[in-house]
């Protein structure tokens, strides 16, 4: 039983860690929306955003798994996230300029990857590991 | 077409169980055509994003889980029991027939 009890504690610590680190980010996007409207955000609205954002996460999280496995993978790739914002025409656009933005960027670190002789045959692998950093 | 839009029309008028003017009626018949439109769209996205052309069960299963209707509580069965009748529920659910077959073949 105690054992169960700790495991608990410690999944919920996690939680709150990863909350306190969206809650951070939120608030230094939201710092830049109000210099840049002229306007403030209350704490509870950042506060409430970052909730918002986080329960967004496991949606996203979720529907992404459905799409890579509807595909027969187990891998996530950009064709699901692309699938994901397909509801809104202009979100859509963004994301697919910004995914060729990054394809373009891999090309080029391959390319310089590849003047130096050595790991050669790692180039396969860049892709995916890039695309999960952004 | 126009005769399968009356039967929503009456679908429409059922579940409503209130008398429902004729001018919502049309708007009613335009969001269907919009709803169609939009269905098509996504199970031709969804097919081709599993790389085939022909749209299958799993598609609009997909479809459904994205809407919200099918969930981890309420599977695709569930909704096959609650609103379609009888000859069409014995086509999409499993059941066992004499002669030790099941239909439909999976």
């Amino acid at each position: 039983m105690e054992e169960v009890g700790a495991e608990e504690q410690q999944r919920f610590c996690q939680r709150q860690r990863l909350k306190a680190a969206v809650h951070y980010t939120v608030g230094c996007l939201c710092q830049e929306v109000a210099s840049d409207k002229q306007v403030q955000f209350s704490k509870q609205t950042i506060a409430a955003i970052s909730e918002v954002t986080f329960r967004q996460c496991e949606n996203f999280a979720k529907d992404l798994e459905m799409f890579a496995r509807h595909a027969k993978r187990s891998t996530i790739t950009t064709e699901d996230v692309k699938l994901l914002a397909r509801r809104s025409n202009s979100l859509l656009k963004y994301i697919t300029e910004k995914n060729e933005e990054i394809a373009q960027l891999n090309l080029e670190r391959k390319a310089k990857k590849k003047r130096k002789p050595e790991d050669g045959n790692k180039d396969s692998l860049e892709p995916d590991v890039d695309v999960g950093e952004q | 077409y126009k005769a399968g839009l009356s039967h929503y029309m009456k679908l429409f008028s059922f579940y409503s169980k209130m008398p429902v003017e004729k001018k919502a009626l049309e708007m009613v018949e335009k969001c269907l055509d919009k709803y169609f439109q939009h269905l098509c769209n996504d199970l031709e996205a969804f097919s081709a994003h599993a790389g085939r052309k022909t749209v299958k069960l799993e598609d609009l299963e997909l479809l459904l889980r994205r809407q919200g209707l099918v969930t981890d509580h309420v599977s695709l069965h569930v909704l096959v029991e609650r609103h379609l009748p009888l000859e069409y529920r014995q086509l999409l659910i499993p059941c066992a027939f004499s002669g030790n077959s099941v239909s439909p073949a999976q």
